[in-house]
């Protein structure tokens, strides 16, 4: 590979360098960036420069015009940086200044092209990639770049303002390691035996944090914040506790004044704090800040400040409660009565006033609620019974009930209707059903879901978390009275939902059912219920839904209905069930114009053929299943097939009982009747077809499963060739056959006759062309599978991505006289 | 002052994947969540990171809007809402909700064919996401809350697609998407009222374009096809599944009807049969000339082009066939690409663009020898054509556009920045606006004057129409005098004796009161007097009084004098006026200040 770039690179520098030629779109550049990062990880960059002068020419040459494009003097920067991340690198650059050069802020303030945000950011991009040895360092910290960094810092552009903090944090961590192998200390030492400006560099960037808290302008602030957080997160000691002792009061500042655009930031800064051994020492007020950022629970900033808290992996206990306890406030507000007048907080009052603040405060509630409950975390001062209470009563408040103790409270006119808490509630009643303690609540809280159900109001995405809601419930606590439930409640609301005019719902009804059956399998009373209750024949009716997307979720349900009702004894309803559910689904096969329901036919053969219950019952659509999903005009639908053709195999050729009588016959006996089995369902022909498929992941899958067969041939020493003969005329596949083969007697004869050797042991096979049966191990060994296997498993866009391919595009595209006017779509 | 901001995270000065985000009244919404097809890693999809810095996307965002299903602007839906993690609104119009999912599950399709692909979404992904999707009617108004409205307007280009009207009290953003303004085959013109909005995000795709008539390019296309089907070549046309490849088919088969020809057309994969039940569907839609003619014939049930299969590419003689995918990098048109390549008599027209790395793109480059796997050397030496039928306004479409909408400001994405800033000089001049083009990541902030409606009371009213001068006039502005109330969310201007009427207050006077220093060797009596005379002389049309109490008045102003007994010639005058009086007031008081004249 590289022998041939390296020699297509100078002329791609040409091209590239050139100011009369428009650039190479954008993922051009990157990729063949991409491909100098790969070459710098392998150690190749410094080779690369030394026998590659082209790259320093085409370097100088786009740092001197003037009338470079800012897309190739991005590049060239980001470049750069590569090539000197390595110290020898480095040095060939700075020979002869180029580096400087390249790199000189005032260079690039005299033309317009700085003012293009792509060059600052491949400004910032080749320094951080140069940035692997001090010498980088030191050519950063003596050139004056720091001060430039720093007002990139705060860039009109978020990517280059991002870029300009990690490149801070980079240098900053830079020193700190640098001075570590020194053995100094480039912070606040006087003995220091490091370069000056490094101390200096240093500290300008510690200043500038400072600065940036101590300033009045809020964008300033956060880029600061931002860059303080960082510094927490990425560096070591002793940078991480000089810069905190000197930001502490300007912090404390913003904690006190609840600054609401703040907020977020100050709290990632405090977060990445609680990550570093600041933590542990009481002068640094870390604990004591989150603290102070909580209040007392009332001020307007705390509930979005308790949201954030109670989200943080490494909080203390203690303030973790405190969070817990001031979160949970504005559920608790809506939902019950205040015990006393002086319980009552203003602040929160105001907010569940307005509609806006409402909505938003009980969202972040419900989330942080959700979120403790996936950790099953324990609540201390408040009953988790409670807490679900609660819940389950805001999401009754949201379709319009509301107890008349509660009518006072403004929350509930802003409550009715509201999609946004309605999802929100759910997910979170749902994450609750962990709790044992919750489990006498069940009924009232399945109340709560049918009532959603069967509110013709629910928006779809709401009936949707209430089915996920009820499915948690549902199977985290089988109860006595649950299938009572399932057959007198659920399903008459389930079918009613089959017949929603929305597809949606629809959609989301009969995925539940799915997961329902999956979820109860081995439960003989639910599929007595699904018979009894008249589902299945709902079931069976919505195959023949108008969207394709509910079809293919029909195939599911009625898939999975079969192999419930084939875990339990054998019934009429039973085999009358897969009797009807096998007709449709062949209908939907060979006809349905979707992809997705053919798809889901195909799978439910598969998973009903894994159960092993039912292949007595399936052998006679097998064969049209194959063939039918084979010539299939979605890949996805032949993939299915293969992968429902391995099945097939692996069943069979592991002694299943039910496809090949094996009483008595030696192992090669049941091979070949294996074997026998498998052409009369026509698997030679799905997988020879789909071997020379268009499209790839076919004939990958196809192939695999041919050298499996092949494997197995070749093991098989008295396997009878003339019981396996396949027609190899009109067809595709056998056309190929006898073309390769004809090549390789061709190219065999022509050996024979140098060698002057005659007659031949295969002479019978001379006459191949003409005879329109071979065998199938004859097949196999002429299709060469290894081969085509490695070529297979060479992804389609390997070529055309390699870094050969990009330099030729590049290449062609400079050639091309006439520009194709541009287009999208 | 309230403002609306822009920050495109995509199509800032780029034709790659569209993702803008606006706030707007403090509501935010995505506009478009396009993917670049040129990247095979993260960096095809937009960086979400920036729009919350760490935060839930389904607490930030408002809504989502999606002005049309090609990928470059709905490509990164199911990896934004299921992926990263949205549970809000997404809008787009039917069609494109319908056909949205044909399209995401024909690019899953190319790149799970990719070696090592991860991180890409799945099939049920894509319908769990499309299960979000509230879809729209043209010029339906959409109250996503209380405040945030949304609604279409029809933009041409292709089936389904809009340009959308975000509105949050009086403050308006438009935004296009794609667009066309000239009808084709099958689509008509983009249009919109005159809704002035405050901003109108276009696209600029052919920012300095001023396309030739689209008839020459399409009887150019008729004609290179008839030449190679007369000389017994074979035609390959590698599309995409729907969008231009039904526009291409029309002219076709109109093409083959009038000339009686008679060699096979054909539609590869069956997917002529699923676009055009899309088609059929929303027949409303497309342009008037097809919605008129589908009574009698519908265009889209074609009589020459037939279903493709694949062992017709072996047939001999000759043939045209639309294959998918557009780019020719996979599946069905490069297998037909590979078998016809070597002929000169067979002609590939490629219709639309293709990224980098495609066969497709190698070949528009003009290379003449593709490597394909294992090596070896494919030959091409059919003859390559590249048609740009794509839909978007040009130039001259877009100055029309801005002169249907009016808007108060500009901002120009999805397009290129060197042409962009020549469009963008020219409407600046031609209307008087601010044109902005932000980059990718670039905030810009435009500033709105918002108009706060507020009801007047009738007698409020009455005071000013009795007051005489022009009738009100909408056009006119004219400032009025009263009380604001703000009561019950609502705002509402009345007299201020109405409002101490309602409020239950009463009136307090509010009086300034200055004292200013005078030598005047007289005693108080004659210093008030003098001043009396002094006034009387400067303020000849002002009714001046010497009030016998030792205080002189003038209209509503108060002036006394006093002196000390240990200084009698320093006299101090006491100066006190009424709000209305504050201009006098001030006056008086510096022409006191002065002295008085001896």
């Amino acid at each position: 590979m590289d022998s041939d770039c390296l020699s297509l690179l100078p002329a791609v520098c040409l091209v590239l360098a050139d100011p009369k030629q428009s650039p190479p779109d954008d993922t051009s550049l990157e990729k063949l960036l991409d491909w100098f990062k790969e070459l710098h990880s392998q150690s190749n960059g410094q080779v690369l420069l030394q026998h590659q002068p082209c790259l320093l020419e085409f370097i100088s040459n786009v740092c001197t015009s003037k009338t470079t494009d800012p897309a190739i003097l991005s590049f060239t920067l980001k470049l750069t940086g590569l090539l000197a991340a390595t110290t020898q690198g480095f040095n060939l650059l700075d020979e002869g200044g180029l580096l400087v050069y390249v790199f000189e802020r005032e260079a690039w303030g005299v033309c317009d092209l700085w003012e293009d945000a792509s060059v600052r950011s491949g400004w910032l991009q080749g320094l951080l990639d140069m940035l692997k040895h001090q010498q980088a360092l030191g050519f950063i910290c003596g050139n004056g770049l720091i001060k430039v960094i720093l007002q990139l810092q705060n860039d009109r552009s978020l990517f280059v303002a991002c870029l300009a903090n990690q490149l801070l944090v980079h240098i900053l961590n830079f020193l700190t390691s640098s001075n570590m192998t020194s053995g100094s200390d480039v912070v606040g030492s006087s003995e220091s035996s490091l370069r000056p400006d490094w101390v200096s560099a240093s500290s300008e960037i510690m200043n500038a944090v400072v600065e940036a808290l101590s300033s009045e302008d809020c964008p300033r602030v956060l880029q600061g914040l931002r860059l303080l957080s960082l510094v927490l997160s990425q560096c070591g000691e002793p940078i991480i506790s000089t810069l905190w002792k000197d930001v502490l009061v300007p912090l404390e500042v913003f904690v006190n004044r609840g600054s609401e655009s703040l907020i977020q930031t100050l709290i990632t800064v405090l977060e990445a704090a609680l990550g570093t051994p600041l933590l542990s020492q009481s002068e640094y007020k870390v604990e004591e800040l989150l603290e102070a950022m909580l209040g007392d629970g009332n001020r307007k900033e705390c509930f979005q400040c308790a949201a954030l808290i109670v989200k943080l992996e490494k909080c203390p206990e203690v303030l973790k409660r405190k969070a817990t306890d001031i979160i949970l406030l504005p559920l608790q507000c809506v939902s019950t009565q205040p015990q006393a007048e002086k319980e009552i907080n203003v602040v929160l009052k105001e907010q569940l006033s307005q509609k806006a603040s409402c909505i938003s405060l009980l969202m972040q509630s419900l989330s942080s609620l959700a979120q403790l409950a996936h950790t099953k975390y324990l609540f201390e001062d408040i009953s988790i019974h409670s807490i679900t209470s609660s819940v389950a009563l805001l999401l009754r408040m949201c379709s319009g009930h509301c107890p008349s103790s509660l009518l006072h409270i403004n929350a509930f006119t802003h409550l009715i209707g509201c999609c946004k808490v309605q999802r929100c509630g759910l997910d979170t009643l749902g994450a609750l059903s962990v709790y044992e303690e919750n489990l006498d609540l069940r009924k009232d809280i399945f109340g709560v879901l049918l009532d959603y159900l069967q509110s013709p109001d629910s928006h779809a995405t709401v009936l949707k978390k209430t089915f996920q809601a009820v499915k948690r419930w549902i199977v985290c606590s089988p109860f006595p009275d649950l299938l009572q439930f399932i057959s007198h409640d659920l399903f008459p609301v389930l079918e009613k939902r089959m017949c929603d005019l929305r597809w949606e719902v629809r959609d989301s009804t009969l995925e539940f059912i799915t997961q329902l059956t999956a979820a109860l399998n081995g439960n003989s009373g639910f599929s007595e219920a699904l018979h009894t209750s008249g589902m299945v024949s709902v079931l069976l009716s919505s195959l023949a839904d108008a969207e394709g997307y509910v079809r293919a979720s029909a195939v599911a349900a009625v898939g999975e209905a079969v192999t419930a009702s084939f875990h339990q004894t054998v019934l009429v309803s039973n085999s009358k069930l897969l009797e009807d559910a096998l007709m449709q689904m062949m209908a939907i096969l060979s006809q349905d114009t979707e992809g997705f329901p053919r798809r889901a036919v195909v799978q439910a053969f598969t998973s009903w053929l894994k159960g092993s219950h039912l292949i007595m019952a399936l052998e006679s659509s097998l064969s049209s299943v194959l063939s039918l999903g084979g010539s299939d005009f979605d890949w996805e639908v032949k993939m299915h097939t293969l992968e429902l053709a391995e099945v097939l195999m692996e069943k069979t050729l592991t002694c299943c009982p039910y496809a090949v009588q094996n009483f008595g016959s030696s192992e090669e006996t049941r091979f070949t009747q294996a074997l026998i089995k498998f052409k009369d369902f026509g698997l030679f022909d799905l997988l020879f077809n789909s071997l020379f498929d268009c499209d790839r992941p076919v004939c990958e899958k196809a192939c695999a499963l041919l050298v499996k067969l092949g494997t197995l041939t070749a093991e098989t020493a008295d396997l009878d060739h003339s019981i396996l003969v396949l027609n190899v005329c009109g067809n595709r596949w056998g056309d190929e056959v006898q073309r390769r083969y004809l090549n390789k007697q061709q190219a065999k004869a022509s050996v024979c006759v140098t060698n002057g050797v005659t007659g031949s042991d295969e002479g019978t096979d001379c006459d191949l062309h003409c005879t329109k049966d071979i065998s199938l191990p004859k097949i196999l060994q002429i299709l060469d599978l290894d081969d085509m296997q490695r070529m297979l498993t060479l992804s389609s866009d390997h070529v055309v991505n390699s870094p050969r391919s990009l330099m030729e595009d590049i290449l062609s595209a400079a050639q091309q006289s006439e520009e194709n006017i541009v287009d999208c779509y | 002052m309230p403002d609306i901001k822009v920050t495109p995270l995509g199509a800032g000065q780029d034709v790659g994947r569209s993702c803008i985000l606006v706030s707007i009244g403090g509501k935010n919404i995505m506009l478009d969540c396009g993917m670049h097809m040129g990247y095979n890693d993260d960096r095809r999809f937009p960086d979400f990171s920036y729009v919350t810095q760490n935060g839930r996307l389904t607490e930030f965002l408002d809504c989502v809007i999606i002005s049309h299903f090609h990928l470059d602007h709905c490509g990164a839906l199911p990896y934004m809402s299921e992926m990263v993690g949205y549970d809000g609104p997404i809008y787009m119009t039917h069609p494109t909700k319908a056909i949205c999912p044909i399209l995401l599950e024909d690019f899953r399709k190319i790149t799970v064919d990719k070696k090592g692909e991860t991180n890409f979404f799945t099939s049920q992904m894509i319908k769990d996401c499309m299960k979000k999707v509230v879809p729209l009617n043209l010029h339906q108004t959409v109250q996503v809350d209380e405040e945030l409205e949304i609604k279409a307007y029809y933009a041409g280009h292709v089936l389904g697609a809009a340009m959308f009207q975000i509105k949050v009290g009086s403050e308006s953003v438009v935004y296009t998407g794609d667009y066309n303004m000239t009808p084709d085959r099958h689509l008509g013109a983009a249009w919109i009222d005159k809704c002035r909005p405050d901003l109108l995000i276009s696209e600029s795709t052919y920012a300095t374009t001023i396309r030739d008539s689209k008839r020459c390019r399409e009887r150019d296309f008729l004609k290179k096809v008839h030449e190679t089907v007369e000389r017994g070549g074979k035609v390959l046309i590698p599309v995409f599944a729907l969008g231009r490849a039904q526009e291409l088919c029309i002219l076709l088969e109109t093409f083959w009807e009038r000339m009686n020809l008679k060699a096979p057309i054909y539609f590869s994969t069956g997917l002529t049969e699923k676009a055009n039940h899309y088609y059929k569907l929303f027949i409303t839609w497309t342009n008037q000339k097809i919605r008129k003619t589908f009574v009698q014939r519908n265009m889209f049930e074609f009589k020459h082009i037939k279903a493709f299969d694949r062992s017709y590419a072996d047939n001999p003689g000759p043939m045209v066939v639309f294959a998918t995918p557009g780019m020719l990098h996979a599946g069905q048109s490069l297998q037909i690409f590979k078998k016809w390549a070597g002929n000169e008599k067979n002609m590939l027209i490629m219709p639309g663009y293709c990224v980098q790395g495609t066969v497709g793109h190698k070949i528009l480059n003009g290379q003449k020898k593709l490597e394909m796997e294992g090596r070896a050397t494919l030959d091409v030496k059919l003859q390559v054509e590249y048609m740009s039928f794509s839909a978007h306004a040009d130039a001259k479409g877009i100055m029309q556009l801005i002169r249907m909408a009016e808007p108060r400001n500009m901002l120009l994405v999805h397009g290129e920045a060197k042409k962009m800033e020549f469009l963008k000089d020219k409407i600046e001049q031609e209307f008087s606006i601010s044109c902005y083009m932000p980059a990718n990541g670039e905030t810009t902030t435009i500033v709105t004057n918002p108009s706060v409606p507020v009801d007047i009371s009738l007698n409020l009213l009455k005071r000013e129409m009795a007051l005489g001068g022009p009738l009100p006039d909408a056009k006119r502005p004219r400032t009025m005098h009263g009380t604001l109330i703000m009561k019950d969310n609502s705002l509402r201007l009345v007299s201020p004796e109405q409002a101490l009427k309602e409020l239950g207050l009463s009136e307090h006077q509010l009086r300034f009161t200055c004292r200013v220093q005078l030598h005047d060797p007289h005693s108080d009596t004659d210093t008030l007097g003098r001043i009396y005379t002094h006034l009387k002389s400067v303020l000849k049309s002002y009714s001046i009084q010497h009030v016998p109490d030792g205080t002189v008045i003038v209209e509503s102003i108060v002036i006394k004098v006093t002196s000390s007994a240990e200084e009698p010639n320093l006299k101090v005058l006491l100066l006190s006026w009424s709000y209305q009086d504050e201009e006098l007031g001030s006056f008086l008081s510096t022409l006191l200040k002065n002295g008085l004249p001896s």
